[in-house]
């Protein structure tokens, strides 16, 4: 009996005659998890994050009420349109109301930010079952999951959303993440139903049923493990949309009414006629905190990707 | 004339774990006219170097040194040219037939478009007359209608006729040098004659080099002049193909020449290994079809048949056909995995179609199978432990975690596999052929009633098919496990088996011991099997394209009445149609 296996029949790779970083390049390669769009995206999440938290560790979070402060102070070493220089008292300056804009980004940016992730984290969900569902169970089940899942991404959410809040009124940010929910589970409904076609003829899932595997086990323990990077993009991109969405009805006045968050400073802002006075500050900074939100989301996603696909790294 | 020169030709492809020399200081000249062979097994380099002389290496590979000289060019380096002046040798010059012509030919485009394609992008401005002549004679020197075919978009063509549209497009601007890239691999032995008789006709026409680059020894020495045989990128041994296959030098040529299964020669098989009677009692057989059928909306891929597996004796029985003859429907159906049309499927007395729970789990038990593709079997997300220790626990065969470990390493060994190098690795470190033996050994593990081995070495490279199939007669042998062989490889079929059935359209035209059967067919269809082989002789010619093209059409007079030829029949085996 022959014993021993042949490796692979390819030459082995040579790693003579390379310099010291060509070196280091190569283990970051290796090491997919050490991507530098990644970690940079992941940094600045972080960062905003930290805002929230430090920030009421060290700033006095009762100046986020009407008439805390001087109204229309700009920022630090700044002069304002009736010539009034910005002060430490208040860093990024206040609104027409006297309102401290750092106060509000340190209540508002977090609160933009759960609102996204737990829209997506519903939407994920929903959207993982009732894929799995579709893809596994097949038939008249997978007719109805498919078809409404198709309606649904050809209706606008904003309209509904828009007639919904509406007729509401006053609402809190769980709610509102509950709403924007659903309509974020169509995509990863969609994306999970074509990988679980795919997967279930492939061998190694024939090779599970053949080893008697229940149907959870086959669902759970040898198909989810593989949609993991899937997954975690669907998720990224799902929380930019939700955090989108939310901004879009805060700033049409449609948010909650009681709890500063982004979306609403910004409503405020445009409805108080702070373009006209040339208070950028007041809407100019929180605009700057959501791109940056974005970009980071935008880097995290680009950078999964690069981790699940090979492919696209570049040595 | 030396249509081709390459000279001392080094590439590298830098990866992540350094750069992998996968060719080295390979020197080989195409004279005009002349057909070579590059053979070699996966990862050898025989595709990388061919693929360099057309400066299409694949990112981020690239020759290191070396020069390759093209006649017509002169003294020119074809590796100096600049990428226009590359555009224009491409195809002109060096015409290269692809692997996979299904994924090859544009969808969207009519056959005759895309030749044309090809002569206005080296020639400009052509008229419409002269496209059409030329693609209507293309297409000709190929053996198709161009009235009919040329109109075609290639969904509509078969997989033989999409391969001779891809030779046409090739010689439609008579270059001096073809590669052809495994041209047949993705093709059943019948229509792998009519494509390789084509191309040699066709190129013969034109007096072009041919670089033909194969892993099947027997199909280069039915097709190539010389041959350069190549491992891990070095030309180990280049010579005629008659004193390469007749007095082979290198010993890595000779293991290639020997993997190639012979009917009627010797066996790889150990023949003194006496089968092990299997426990159980002989009233109720083993598995039996009875009068089992399976439809596909209007298509029917496997008529009614029924058979008796006594299994009281192990017995291998080989179910032969090409893609297409109903023979892994019939895997899938008695696997539990496809329920019949009509007709019941019966496991030890039992309908496998209507078990409860309980007995679903002891028919798995007792029914373990072998896929075609070692690459698929394994979750990449585990080790490739999961694979073994999942069922073995599940079965509750496990006595314990070190009972299970002891026995992963048994069956490990058993099958020819040191368990320190492959256990606790994941599937991607593991080459194709030490997938498929843990495959094996995973059966072995929970010794099985029944195995159903489904094409089980055909993506393995040749000179690890010999022991994988040694691996699994031997499960019939020392473990009395009976085994149904599904293949399209008449030869290990005749070696391996106690039975074969050949089966045709979902037919079974054939049937009885594999001596009379594949020694001495009957049945056309059969002999056209066995003609269509390519041997590893020189003496053993294949004919012309002439003679392929006849027996294309007689395959097309079986289509009409396909009957059964009885040839025998061995104990405990009973087979009839209808």
């Amino acid at each position: 009996m022959q014993t021993g296996a042949a490796a692979p029949e390819t030459a082995a790779p040579d790693t003579a005659g390379l310099t010291k970083a060509q070196l280091r390049r190569m283990r970051r390669f290796d090491n997919p998890w050490r991507n530098p769009k990644l970690i940079t995206g992941v940094s600045i999440l972080l960062g905003i994050i930290a805002l929230g938290l430090l920030g009421r560790l060290f700033w006095d979070m009762d100046l986020v009420f009407t008439g805390s402060g001087m109204p229309r102070q700009a920022p630090v070493g700044i002069e304002n349109i009736r010539g009034q220089v910005g002060t430490l008292a208040h860093p990024l300056g206040t609104d027409v109301s006297g309102k401290d804009i750092l106060a509000l980004l340190i209540v508002g940016a977090p609160n933009s930010l759960y609102v996204g992730v737990l829209a997506s984290v519903i939407g994920m969900s929903l959207g993982i079952f009732l894929g799995f569902t579709a893809g596994f169970v097949g038939g008249r089940t997978d007719d109805v999951i498919r078809v409404s899942s198709d309606v649904m991404i050809t209706i606008p959410p904003l309209l509904i959303l828009v007639v919904f809040q509406a007729a509401y009124g006053d609402i809190t940010l769980t709610m509102m993440a509950m709403l924007i929910a659903c309509f974020v589970w169509q995509s990863p409904t969609r994306l999970i139903r074509a990988q679980v076609l795919s997967m279930r003829e492939s061998g190694y899932v024939q090779m599970a049923r053949l080893s008697g595997a229940s149907t959870g086990h086959i669902m759970f323990r040898e198909m989810l493990p593989n949609l993991v990077p899937y997954l975690f993009g669907s998720f990224i991109a799902n929380v930019t949309t939700s955090i989108v969405t939310a901004v879009g009805l805060e700033v049409l006045g449609l948010g909650p009414q009681r709890v500063p968050t982004l979306g609403r400073v910004i409503y405020d802002a445009i409805n108080s006629g702070a373009l006209i006075q040339n208070m950028w500050w007041w809407w100019g900074i929180p605009t700057i905190l959501l791109a940056l939100m974005f970009v980071g989301l935008l880097l995290i996603n680009l950078g999964l990707d690069e981790v699940s696909n090979p492919r696209l790294r570049r040595l | 004339m030396t249509v081709l020169e390459i000279k001392d030709v080094s590439i590298d492809f830098p990866t992540s774990r350094g750069v992998v020399h996968a060719v080295t200081d390979v020197s080989l000249s195409v004279p005009q006219g002349r057909r070579i062979g590059f053979i070699g097994e996966s990862g050898s380099g025989k595709t990388t170097t061919a693929l360099a002389a057309m400066r299409m290496l694949a990112a981020p590979g690239f020759v290191s040194a070396g020069e390759i000289h093209l006649n017509s060019l002169g003294k020119t380096d074809i590796l100096k040219l600049n990428e226009e002046e590359m555009r224009r040798v491409r195809l002109r010059k060096i015409a290269y037939i692809p692997q996979g012509a299904m994924n090859s030919l544009n969808p969207v485009m009519r056959v005759e478009h895309q030749i044309w394609d090809g002569i206005i992008a080296h020639e400009g401005a052509v008229t419409q007359a002269e496209l059409q002549r030329r693609s209507d004679a293309a297409l000709e020197g190929v053996g198709l209608d161009p009235t009919i075919v040329g109109r075609l978009f290639p969904h509509e063509l078969s997989g033989g006729m999409k391969q001779r549209v891809c030779i046409a497009i090739g010689v439609c601007l008579d270059p001096d040098l073809i590669i052809a890239d495994e041209p047949t691999s993705a093709l059943d032995v019948i229509t792998q004659r009519h494509v390789m008789q084509t191309l040699r006709e066709v190129q013969a026409k034109i007096g072009a080099g041919l670089i033909l680059i194969g892993h099947d020894m027997g199909l280069m020495a039915q097709s190539v002049d010389d041959i350069a045989v190549l491992k891990k990128g070095e030309l180990v041994e280049f010579g005629p193909t008659r004193q390469i296959i007749e007095n082979p030098r290198h010993p890595y040529t000779k293991e290639l020449i020997s993997s190639v299964p012979l009917v009627g020669g010797e066996s790889f098989l150990d023949p003194s290994a006496a089968p092990k009677a299997a426990g159980g009692d002989s009233a109720t057989p083993l598995l039996e079809l009875k009068g089992v059928s399976k439809r596909y909306g209007a298509v029917t891929a496997l008529h009614p048949m029924s058979f008796r597996l006594d299994g009281a004796v192990p017995q291998i029985i080989s179910i032969v056909g090409q893609s297409g003859s109903g023979k892994s429907t019939m895997g899938s159906l008695m696997l539990g995995f496809n329920a019949p049309s009509t007709g019941e499927v019966l496991f030890r007395g039992q309908d496998v179609y209507r078990q409860h729970a309980a007995e679903k789990l002891a028919f798995r038990k007792d029914v373990q199978a072998v896929f075609q593709d070692p690459y698929a079997c394994f979750n990449p997300f585990y080790r490739v432990n999961h694979a073994l220790k999942f069922p073995f626990e599940r079965f509750g065969l496990s006595e314990g975690p070190d009972h299970t470990r002891a026995a992963m390493e048994d069956a490990c060994r058993a099958v020819g596999l040191a368990p320190e190098t492959v256990l606790n690795r994941y599937p991607h470190q593991l080459s194709g052929g030490q997938r498929q033996r843990l495959i094996v050994a995973r059966a072995l593990m929970l010794s099985p009633k029944l195995l159903i081995a489904d094409e089980p070495v055909s993506m393995v490279d040749a000179s690890l098919r010999a022991t994988i199939l040694k691996n699994i007669h031997d499960l019939k042998d020392q473990h009395g496990i009976s085994i149904l062989y599904i293949t399209h490889d008449l030869a290990t079929a005749y070696h391996v088996s106690d039975f074969v059935m050949v089966l045709y359209k979902g037919h079974v035209v054939e049937a009885g011991p594999p001596k009379e059967v594949i020694g001495d067919p009957q049945h056309a269809y059969t002999r056209l099997l066995i003609d269509s082989i390519p041997w590893p002789e020189l003496d053993r010619d294949w004919g012309s394209a002439d003679d392929a093209r006849a027996a294309l059409d007689k395959l097309a007079e079986v289509d009409r009445r396909p009957d059964t030829v009885y040839r025998g029949s061995v104990p405990g085996f009973e087979l009839s149609q209808g």
